[in-house]
């Protein structure tokens, strides 16, 4: 008893087995052990005939820690038909679907400026408030430009609160005129007046 | 307005940069952090072609992930490290962790297999022996249960540097006196090394904690010490090293990050848990 080292010391770079083949892990995203569906979809990294399979799984697997491996691996292609096949969950009435799959596209800077027009016109508000919480994680260099454009030209109360509370961590001196216009927009909406004026102190540096 | 000579930051500059930080990184920085933090961006800004911190900002913003960020970082964050760092952990390891373990797995005298401890990144190695110099000096039941302590790091020079277990006054300075006269020796030049006993107990290896394929051999970890790594990364590595962690673990296993780290914002895989020396994550038991 006692510390005691691995009996047979490993080097786990040298001495790996082979890992199964893309085939053999998409069919084992049926599995009905979800522990092997999440470490299949893990391994299907580097495997990109095997996106289109797993966006087809996103919407109907039931494991949150299996979507969010698969959502992991996907992820990393960060290209337009992955970011496509992804968007569309924005407006699933499931909201833990929802949400894995909005920080999921707020990794991929590359592909999702491509569905951002889209989104931008869901007539679903709340996938445009989905929208703006992506956009706040995004990075990307025209993320601040586009929060801009939403807090100036959305149509709705909760959307343009959304893009606020998103904008203000970067958001600087030069975004108060902007935070005052929306309030002026909607001044029967007291969510966007309460976030404003919360707001408002920080940015002008007066109490 | 008050501000500093040095960068001419403004307590609203500070404010605004300490979020966006806070945002990239994880890490916040209170007020009373202020003259670390000015100094460090002071540097920053001197190292490029910005005058002022507005312009820098302004283009750290813009660029975001770029070099300036990493070298932002690199000046914010400290990589030294040292024996008995964060051991309010060690304390939560000892204390609540290894017990909930045992019991979980049958208790003392029934547990199958040995208890499993991963440092990684272990770095030069100054983690993984504090990790057993407290539980030979500390852990009541050490006489009674094997443990396995495995470390491992991307680098591969500083495993060797671990292998060796040579270290500074400076890096030995927490150890008490009575644990550094029974093990570590002095080799001169104000060097100690790690007693042979305790640095043949520890396994080493060398593997990218991203890489799903590697990470595929490490299995059934009780504990993981994952600490000032994860905020290194960008979102989606810090994703797949999370989820390489979980396959790492024994349902019900335990996660120790740096005391700056959330994996809240991370991943929701892992289940935080409350203990009395701070936040540890576990792997949920519900799950294989």
């Amino acid at each position: 008893m006692g510390l005691v080292r691995k009996q047979a010391p490993q080097e786990p770079e040298e001495a790996l087995p082979e890992g199964p083949s893309a085939e053999i892990l998409l069919s084992r995203l049926d599995d009905p052990d979800p522990d092997r569906r999440r470490e299949s979809a893990l391994g299907l990294v580097g495997a990109p005939e095997a996106v289109p399979a797993m966006l087809a799984r996103v919407g109907v697997e039931e494991d949150p820690r299996v979507l969010e491996s698969m959502l992991t691996t996907l992820a990393a292609y960060d290209t337009e038909d992955v970011a496509g096949g992804l968007a569309v969950h924005l407006a699933s009435d499931e909201a833990g679907l929802r949400t894995a799959v909005a920080a999921a596209l707020a990794t991929m800077p590359r592909s999702f400026p491509a569905v951002l027009p889209s989104l931008l016109a869901a007539p679903d508000h709340d996938v445009r408030v989905m929208t703006a919480m992506i956009l706040a994680d995004l990075q990307h260099p025209e993320a601040h430009t586009w929060l801009v454009r939403m807090i100036c030209q959305d149509p709705h109360p909760n959307v343009v609160t959304g893009a606020i509370d998103a904008l203000l961590p970067s958001a600087t001196t030069d975004d108060v005129q902007l935070l005052l216009d929306a309030r002026e927009r909607f001044p029967d909406d007291p969510f966007l007046r309460f976030t404003v004026n919360a707001a408002l102190p920080r940015l002008t540096g007066t109490p | 307005m008050a501000s500093t000579a040095a960068t001419g930051l403004s307590d609203g500059d500070f404010i605004r940069f300490a979020e966006y930080f806070y945002k990239r990184t994880g890490i916040h920085f209170a007020a009373g952090k202020r003259y670390f933090v000015d100094k460090r961006i002071d540097t920053c800004i001197r190292n490029s072609p910005y005058d002022t911190f507005a312009a820098w900002f302004a283009a750290l913003r813009t660029s975001d992930q770029g070099p300036m960020l990493q070298e932002l970082i690199n000046q914010l964050t400290v990589n030294e490290t040292y024996f008995l760092r964060e051991d309010y952990q060690f304390d939560a390891m000892l204390s609540t962790v290894l017990p909930n373990v045992l019991a979980a797995r049958g208790g003392v005298g029934r547990i199958v297999g040995p208890v499993k401890i991963l440092s990684l990144p272990c770095s030069t190695g100054e983690e993984p022996y504090s990790i057993a110099l407290r539980l030979l000096e500390e852990w009541d039941q050490i006489d009674h249960v094997d443990v396995e302590i495995h470390g491992a790091d991307i680098d591969s020079e500083v495993l060797a540097k671990a292998a060796h277990a040579s270290y500074g006054e400076r890096s030995v300075q927490r150890v008490p006196k009575a644990w550094m006269n029974k093990y570590f020796a002095a080799v001169g030049a104000g060097r100690y090394q790690v007693d042979e006993g305790i640095r043949s107990a520890v396994t080493l290896h060398k593997v990218n904690i991203c890489d799903t394929a590697a990470m595929r051999s490490f299995r059934d970890f009780d504990i993981v010490f994952c600490r000032n790594v994860l905020i290194y990364f960008d979102e989606l590595s810090s994703r797949r090293a999370a989820e390489n962690l979980y396959g790492a673990m024994r349902p019900g296993g335990y996660l120790f990050l740096g005391h700056s780290e959330s994996m809240s914002r991370i991943s929701p895989i892992f289940t935080p848990t409350r203990l009395p020396e701070g936040l540890v994550y576990q792997r949920p038991t519900g799950a294989k």
